[in-house]
C-alpha cells in the first residue's frame, strides 16, 4: 500500500485532492465501509468500493488492489448520493429577491417550451451547502409563480423544460436536459386556469391533443396552412416528446380524486406519469401501482394545509410503497429549494412512519435516477460514483456527510454555513470580533 | 398543590408576571389596578385536572436543566411532579408506565407559532394572523383570530409540544399581543390559555414591514423609518403612561383608554414581554439600544439567524434568541445562516432555543434540536443531548415567562411530560404518551387519547375522521 497516499479519514482526502487540482485519480478505494448498493450486492455490513475514472468498478466485501488514493471508511456509512427529484438550484439565490430568481416567468405566454437552462448559475450558494448536506445530484424544473400580481395571466399550467446536474459547481455541471415536463392540475392547476381544477386537465389535455394535431400537420402549421392553435409551436414543439412518451410528464395532484384525474388523463395520452405531491396518495395507492406511476412525495408534509391534502398523513410514503408504488421522496417544501438535501430527514421520518430503511434510500437516490433515466442512484459496476461517505445512518438528524463524491472526485464541503461559523468563532486579524464565551 | 389550575390563575398569576418581567413582588390589588395589561379581560379558563396518579417507571430523563438521570421514576399527581427518584412506591390507583429504554423529557416549549391564527387547511377566511392595515397595530391580541378546531394543534402534540406561544404575524412594527396556550383541545380560546402567563407584543425588525408598508406608499419604507416607527411610538406610550401614572397618584379625571397605547404601557412596565422577529445583527444592536432609550426589556429576539454574529451582546443584556436550525436563503436578511448557530449563542452565554414558526417543525422540534446539536458539536463545542434538550424546555419556557410552572422535570412544577420511545434525538423515535398537568393527553397507541378537532369528523370518510 502506498503510504503517502494512504488517507486515515475523508477530510484528509479533500486536502490531498485539492492539492492536485484537474487531475483525475485513476483509481479510488473506499475501505471498510457499511455500504448500501442499492443494487442486487445488496449491503455489505463492511465492504470496499473500486472507483476507476469515475465510476464505480467493484464493490465487494474486501477488495485487494493498491489504488492510486484510499479514504477509509471504518465505522462509517456509504451510500449513493442524495438526488433532488426537484429543485430550483441554481435559478434561485434568495427568495425574496427576484433578480436572483429565474425559475418563474409570468406576462408572457410561453408555456412549455420555457427552458430554465440558460439562467442556470452553478456558482450558486445552494450548491456547495446542499453538497455538504450529500445532495450530488438534482433535477432542476421551472415552476410558475402561484402569487402575487398576474397569476393565472395569461392562463396556462405548464411551466416548460427541466435539467439534471451534478453539484459540483463546475460550469460543465448540466449532465441531461428535456428530462421532464412540469404541469399543474389540482388547486394550483384551479388557479391557474381561470378557476377550476377541471379546466385545469382540459387545459393539459387541449395542449396535448394539440400537440398530436402539430405532429400530423406539422408543415401545413408551420407554414400558416392551417387553423389558429390554443398553443405556440414552440411549445408544440417542446411537447413532442411527451405524447411520444418518451419524457416523464409530472403533473401536480395532491387530492385523491384529483390523482385519478391525472392518471385517466395518462392512459388516454399514453404518458410516462410522474405524480407530484400526491398528498392523498395512500387513498388511491392501488390504482396508482396498477398504473405503474411514480409520486413525488413531500413526506414530511402531513398537514391538510388544503382542502386538497386533507387526507395527508406521515405514512403515506409507507402506504405507498406498501402498494407498490415506486416513491422518490422530494426534499420539505416548507424549508425550501435552499434546504433540499433535508430529503433525508424526510425519508428518517417515513421509516419511523412504516417505509423500509432500503426503500427510503432508494427514495431519495436510486429511485429519483430511475425516473428520469440519470446517472447515480446506486453503488454498482459501472455506475458513477456519486458516493457519500456519513458519519452514521444517513436518515438520522445526527449524522452528516463527510466525505461527497462526484463522479468519483472527492468534493469541498465547505460553504457559507462553516465560513460565517469559523468566521465568528475565531476571530482573526482584521475581523476581532465575534465569540467570546 | 391542592389548588385547581383555575385558582392558580388567580391566585399565582401576579407571582409568575413578576418574576417573568424582574418587578417588585407586591401582588396586590392595588398593584393589579395598576395594570395596562387588562389581564381579566379574556381569564383563562384553563381546567385541565389529573384524573389520577401516574407512575413512570426506570425512564432515561432528561430533567430540562441539564440533568440526565438513568433508571428514574417519576410521580404526576395532582397536576404537578409530585416525586422523581429510583425505586419510587406508586401512588393508589395510579396508571403505571414501564419505561425502560424510553426516555422522558419536559413537556415542549414553543415560543413561535401561528396554529389556530394561521389554520389549516389555510383558506383565505382563516388567514387571521396578521393585521395589515398599520405599522403599528399593537391594539390587537393575536387570541381574537384562535380558531381553536385548528386541526394542526394535535399534531404538535404528537410531536410532544405541551405550551406554545401564539403570535401575530411581522409585516408590522408592531403586530399586536400574543397568547400563551396549554396544547389541550378548548371550545375558547380561554380554556387553552396558559394560567398566569404573561401576554408578549410581537414586534418586527427588517424587510417584512418596510415590504408591506414600502410597497403601499406608506411608512415605513426603510429599515431607518422602521425605527422612527419604534422609536415615535414608544414617545408616545410613555407619555401615555406617565398620564396614567399620574392619574393614579394624584386623582383627577381618568385619561381615556387607548388599545394600542396600553400595550406599550405594558411593556414599559414590565407587564408584557417583547418578542422581536430580527434577523440581522446589527438590527439586534439597535433594538437593544431602543430598549435602552425607553427603558424596557427585550425578552427574546425571534428568527434571530444571525444571533451568532452579537451572541456575546445578548448575553450581556439578557436577551434570549429564538433560531431555526437550518432554515435560510428565502429572504437576504435569513442570507447569513450557519448551522451552529444556536449552539454558539448558547456557548456565549446567552439563553438560545428552537422555535418553529412552522407547522410542521413544530411537530418535529426534537429533530431541529438534534440538528443543531450535532452543528454545535461540529463546531467544537461539548454538548450532551441532556444540555442540548433545554433548547426546547426551560429556555422558551424562560422567554415565555412560565419557567417556574413548566420547561423542565422538577418537583412541584406543572407535570407536563413526554414520554419518547427512544432517544428524542433520533429520527426513529416518537413521542409516545405526552401529559400535560399530569393528565394523558395523548398516546400513541390509543387513538381515544388522540384529540381530535371538530373539523376533523367527517372529513374524507363520514363515519370516521380525517385521516
Amino acid at each position: 500500500m502506498n503510504t503517502l497516499n494512504k488517507l486515515i479519514c475523508p477530510a484528509l482526502a479533500l486536502v490531498l485532492s485539492a492539492a492536485v487540482p484537474n487531475v483525475v485519480a485513476e483509481t479510488l478505494l473506499i475501505k471498510g465501509g457499511r455500504v448500501h448498493t442499492l443494487a442486487e450486492a445488496g449491503t455489505l455490513p463492511t465492504g470496499d468500493v473500486l472507483i476507476r475514472d469515475g465510476r464505480v468498478e467493484k464493490v465487494a466485501p474486501s477488495i485487494a488492489v493498491k489504488a492510486d488514493r484510499e479514504i477509509d471508511a471504518r465505522g462509517k456509512i456509504v451510500t449513493p448520493g442524495v438526488i433532488a427529484p426537484v429543485s430550483e438550484i441554481g435559478l434561485v439565490e434568495i427568495g425574496a429577491a427576484s433578480s436572483t430568481n429565474d425559475y418563474a416567468v409570468s406576462g408572457d405566454s410561453i408555456g412549455a417550451a420555457f427552458d430554465p437552462l440558460p439562467a442556470y448559475n452553478p456558482k450558486s450558494t445552494l450548491i456547495p451547502f446542499n453538497r455538504a448536506g450529500g445532495v450530488t445530484r438534482a433535477l432542476v424544473f421551472p415552476g410558475i409563480k402561484m402569487w402575487g400580481e398576474g397569476v393565472g395571466d395569461p392562463q396556462r399550467v405548464f411551466a416548460g423544460r427541466s435539467f439534471a446536474i451534478t453539484l459540483n459547481g463546475e460550469f460543465d455541471s448540466v449532465v441531461a436536459t428535456d428530462l421532464a415536463q412540469k404541469a399543474y392540475t389540482g388547486e394550483a392547476g384551479s388557479l391557474l386556469a381561470g378557476g377550476s381544477r377541471a379546466n385545469a386537465i382540459a387545459k393539459v389535455r387541449n395542449a396535448l391533443e394539440e400537440a398530436r394535431e402539430y405532429r400530423q400537420n406539422r408543415d401545413a402549421i408551420r407554414s400558416g396552412q392551417w387553423r389558429e392553435l390554443n398553443h405556440s409551436i414552440d411549445d408544440l414543439e417542446a411537447l413532442q416528446p411527451l405524447i411520444d412518451g418518451k419524457q416523464p410528464l409530472l403533473l401536480t395532484a395532491n387530492r385523491a380524486s384529483d390523482i385519478i384525474a391525472a392518471l385517466d388523463l395518462a392512459r388516454q395520452f399514453q404518458l410516462q406519469l410522474v405524480i407530484l405531491g400526491a398528498a392523498e396518495g395512500w387513498m388511491v395507492a392501488d390504482r396508482i401501482a396498477a398504473a405503474k406511476v411514480p409520486v413525488i412525495i413531500d413526506a414530511i408534509n402531513n398537514l391538510p394545509t388544503a382542502f386538497e391534502s386533507l387526507g395527508a398523513r406521515l405514512d403515506n410514503a409507507a402506504l405507498l410503497q406498501r402498494a407498490g408504488v415506486k416513491v422518490v421522496i422530494s426534499g420539505p417544501g416548507y424549508a425550501s429549494t435552499h434546504n433540499v438535501y433535508l430529503a433525508r430527514q424526510s425519508a428518517g421520518n417515513a421509516v419511523a412512519a412504516g417505509l423500509p430503511y432500503e426503500e427510503a434510500l432508494k427514495s431519495i437516490s436510486r429511485n429519483v435516477a430511475e425516473v428520469f433515466r440519470i446517472g447515480g442512484g446506486s453503488v454498482e459496476p459501472g455506475r458513477v460514483a456519486d458516493l457519500v461517505i456519513w458519519s452514521g445512518d444517513p436518515l438520522e438528524v445526527t449524522s452528516y456527510a463527510e466525505a461527497v463524491l462526484i463522479n468519483g472526485e472527492p468534493q469541498s464541503l465547505v460553504n457559507r454555513s462553516t465560513r460565517l461559523r469559523d468566521r465568528y468563532l475565531k476571530p482573526q486579524a482584521g475581523h476581532e470580533f465575534g465569540f467570546k464565551r | 398543590m391542592q389548588h385547581h389550575f383555575r385558582c392558580l390563575a388567580a391566585l399565582l398569576g401576579a407571582a409568575i408576571l413578576v418574576t417573568a418581567c424582574g418587578g417588585d413582588d407586591s401582588g396586590d390589588d392595588k398593584k393589579q389596578a395598576k395594570s395596562f395589561a387588562q389581564l381579566d379581560a379574556f381569564p383563562s379558563t384553563y381546567s385541565i385536572e389529573q384524573s389520577k396518579p401516574v407512575i413512570i417507571r426506570n425512564a432515561i430523563v432528561l430533567t430540562g436543566t441539564g440533568e440526565r438521570l438513568d433508571n428514574t421514576d417519576l410521580v404526576l399527581e395532582e397536576g404537578r411532579i409530585a416525586k422523581i427518584g429510583e425505586k419510587l412506591r406508586a401512588p393508589r390507583d395510579a396508571l403505571e408506565i414501564d419505561a425502560k429504554g424510553k426516555w422522558v423529557t419536559p413537556g415542549l416549549v414553543d415560543v413561535h407559532s401561528h396554529l389556530g391564527n394561521y389554520p389549516a387547511p389555510a383558506i383565505e377566511s382563516s388567514q387571521d394572523g396578521n393585521e395589515m392595515t398599520s405599522p403599528n397595530t399593537a391594539e390587537v391580541w393575536t387570541e381574537h383570530s384562535v380558531w381553536t378546531q385548528d386541526p394542526q394543534f394535535a399534531l404538535a402534540l404528537a410531536g410532544g409540544v405541551t405550551t406554545l406561544q401564539i403570535l401575530p404575524g411581522s409585516a408590522n412594527l408592531f403586530g399586536g399581543r400574543s397568547v400563551t396556550l396549554k396544547n389541550v383541545p378548548g371550545r375558547s380560546v380561554q380554556d387553552m390559555k396558559f394560567p398566569g402567563a404573561p401576554y408578549g407584543l410581537k414586534m418586527a425588525c427588517g424587510e417584512n414591514p418596510k415590504r408591506v408598508y414600502g410597497g403601499k406608499g406608506t411608512a415605513p419604507s426603510t429599515r431607518m423609518g422602521n425605527v422612527a416607527g419604534y422609536r415615535s411610538a414608544w414617545i408616545a406610550a410613555s407619555q401615555y403612561k406617565e398620564k396614567w401614572e399620574s392619574y393614579w397618584e394624584n386623582g383627577g379625571e381618568a385619561p381615556e383608554r387607548n388599545l394600542q397605547l396600553e400595550t406599550l404601557a405594558g411593556v414599559l412596565n414590565d407587564e408584557i414581554l417583547v418578542h422581536n422577529h430580527c434577523y440581522r445583527g446589527e438590527e439586534m444592536a439597535i433594538m437593544m439600544d431602543i430598549a435602552e432609550e425607553f427603558d424596557f426589556e427585550i425578552t427574546a429576539f425571534h428568527h434571530a439567524v444571525e444571533a451568532y454574529k452579537v451572541a456575546d451582546l445578548l448575553a450581556e443584556q439578557g436577551v434570549c434568541a429564538a433560531m431555526w436550525a437550518d432554515w435560510w436563503g428565502f429572504k437576504h436578511e435569513a442570507f447569513d445562516m450557519t448551522e451552529a448557530n444556536i449552539a454558539i449563542v448558547d456557548q456565549a452565554g446567552a439563553c438560545a432555543m428552537i422555535h418553529s414558526d412552522s407547522a410542521i417543525g413544530i411537530q418535529h422540534l426534537n429533530e431541529e434540536v438534534a440538528k443543531a446539536m450535532t452543528a454545535g458539536q461540529r463546531a467544537g463545542f461539548d454538548i450532551t443531548p441532556e444540555y442540548a434538550v433545554t433548547w426546547m424546555t426551560l429556555n422558551p419556557a424562560r422567554a415565555l415567562g412560565v419557567e417556574e410552572e413548566t420547561g423542565s422535570i422538577e418537583k412541584g412544577k406543572m407535570a407536563d411530560v413526554v414520554l419518547w420511545s427512544g432517544n428524542p434525538f433520533s429520527v426513529y423515535s416518537k413521542a409516545e404518551k405526552v401529559f400535560i398537568d399530569g393528565e394523558l393527553m395523548f398516546d400513541l397507541h390509543d387513538p381515544a387519547r388522540q384529540p381530535r378537532s371538530d373539523f376533523e369528523l367527517g372529513i374524507l370518510n363520514p363515519e370516521g375522521e380525517r385521516s
